[in-house]
């Protein structure tokens, strides 16, 4: 594989009780490189990224962050998850604070930078997408488009090595949808690592490097963006598309 | 003399006796509340925590306290304790202070498990999405408690503490039949002195009133301006 992989997975297991919802996963993802994974519901996506920054603590098997195994027990994780952000469906953002203190209080207080700085540094990420109007609005007072937004302006402020995202979408109306994909297509084509939990194939297929379809806690293929859409080999991957497409 | 008659007549040549009996009621409510925070606190903690022992205790405490009668609470603690050798001292410029000490004791431990109950469900009534979000941003446990969920966890927990001042305002009738001095125990008083019991009782159920609907108003307030303003 050329690159440098930044993250390697290794056969990595995930039970819930009796419920072997990850069966056993392989894969690597390289720096700079963008990642969709698709599949049906509760094929085990969300579990699968929320294990790379242990969200949810893997059953067996390892995970390499930069070489480092991040799920042995003398790694601290807190360290690790700084470099690893991370966008959720519901969007998350620290509802008792208002965008300017989302966006500042972790890189103040986890990365010691000054006030000052992360003011400035988020001001102008909020310029950049048209929204230091917002800067002093609390999160209820926004549109989900906007919250969206402003959750990846804040995982973006620590500066991170790889973004995760988790159906980043799929709680939006529909004419937000547009405007949080723009964002993130510039991210991409900014050379930031970004894995993409997704259900907007158009977009996959435009944006992705690589695109794996994970079904039943397994990676059921695993292709360059444009081969795994014109060329699907895996029998339920073709129904699959048959269903979404 | 008719009823009302009877009730302005008490009131107005026993009044002392209310009114010493109000303050005793609030200083042991105010007690119990401020103890039953404290101690409340640590057992939502320690039913919350990771350490199976702890939670188990703390646990089985809440589930205990709130399922016998505050009554036999207070008379184990009244009774039960100097028994076993543990006694409150008697304080000479503070009268009755050793069965002060156990009818606020016994107060804010039963205060303490419905606190403990009212702070856990106050934080969990948090998204969980909020510490998720914390975590993964890498902030502590501790600090995404302290930067994200408390702070939410507050605005749920603020408004119910005031219930629970109220509900103690009232319970804390029970502590006259160790002899303390609250409201109840003045209004018996006069009734021994007049043997009117009625107006008596009505004129101790009207204060209470006013206490309950006074406190539940300034909760109300305050849980309107903690809306507004954030
Ligand atoms: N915390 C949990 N406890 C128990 N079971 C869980 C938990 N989280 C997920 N599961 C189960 O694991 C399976 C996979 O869930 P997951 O959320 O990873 O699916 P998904 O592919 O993200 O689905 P969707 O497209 O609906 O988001 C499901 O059967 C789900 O019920
Ligand atoms: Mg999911």
């Amino acid at each position: 594989m050329e690159g440098k992989s930044i993250i390697r997975v290794k056969d990595l297991k995930k039970n819930f009780g009796d419920l072997q919802v990850l069966k056993g996963i392989s894969t690597e993802f390289e720096a700079k490189k963008v990642v969709s994974i698709i599949g049906p519901s509760g094929g085990g996506k969300s579990t699968f990224l929320r294990c790379l920054n242990l969200l949810e603590m893997p059953s067996s098997g390892h995970i390499y962050f930069n070489n480092v195994d991040i799920c042995s027990k003398n790694v601290d994780i807190n360290v690790q998850r700084q470099k690893i952000g991370m966008v959720f469906q519901h969007f998350n953002l620290f509802n008792n604070m208002n965008v300017i203190k989302n966006l500042t209080v972790a890189p103040v207080k986890i990365k010691g930078m000054t006030q000052d700085e992360a003011m400035e540094k988020a001001l102008e990420l909020l310029k950049r997408l048209g929204l230091d109007d917002k800067a002093d609005s609390f999160p209820s007072q926004l549109s989900g488009g906007q919250k969206q937004r402003i959750a990846i302006l804040r995982s973006l402020m620590m500066d991170p090595e790889v973004m995760l995202f988790d159906e980043p979408t799929s709680a939006l109306d529909p004419e937000m949808i547009g405007e949080v994909l723009d964002v993130m297509k510039d991210l991409a084509e900014s050379g930031m690592t970004m894995i993409i939990v997704t259900h907007e194939m158009r977009f996959a297929r435009e944006v992705s490097d690589r695109v794996l379809f994970l079904d039943g806690g397994l990676i059921d293929e695993d292709r360059s963006a444009s081969d795994f859409f014109n060329d699907p080999h895996s029998p339920r991957l073709i129904s699959f598309l048959n269903k979404v497409l | 003399m008719n009823f009302f008659e009877q009730f302005a007549v008490i009131l107005q040549e026993y009044y002392p006796y209310f009114l010493d009996g109000v303050k005793n009621t609030l200083i042991i409510a105010a007690m119990s509340v401020v103890l039953g925070v404290i101690f409340g606190t640590l057992m939502a903690i320690m039913r919350m925590c990771r350490i199976k022992p702890l939670k188990w205790i703390a646990t089985a405490y809440i589930e205990f306290i709130r399922g016998t009668p505050l009554m036999v609470q207070l008379m184990f603690i009244f009774y039960g304790l100097p028994m076993v050798g543990i006694e409150f001292p008697d304080v000479s410029f503070i009268p009755n202070f050793s069965r002060f000490m156990a009818g606020i004791v016994a107060m804010s431990m039963n205060s303490c498990a419905y606190i403990a109950e009212v702070i856990r469900s106050g934080i969990q009534a948090v998204d969980e999405g909020q510490m998720e979000a914390a975590r993964s941003i890498g902030f502590k446990y501790g600090e995404s408690m302290k930067l994200v969920i408390l702070p939410q966890a507050v605005k749920n927990i603020l408004p119910a503490l005031g219930n629970e001042f109220v509900t103690v305002i009232k319970e804390s009738s029970i502590v006259s039949v160790i002899g303390i001095s609250d409201l109840m125990y003045g209004a018996q008083g006069v009734i021994a002195l007049t043997y009117r019991s009625l107006p008596c009782l009505a004129i101790a159920a009207c204060i209470y009133f006013i206490l309950t609907f006074i406190s539940s108003r300034l909760i109300g307030l305050l849980e309107k301006r903690m809306r507004h303003g954030r």
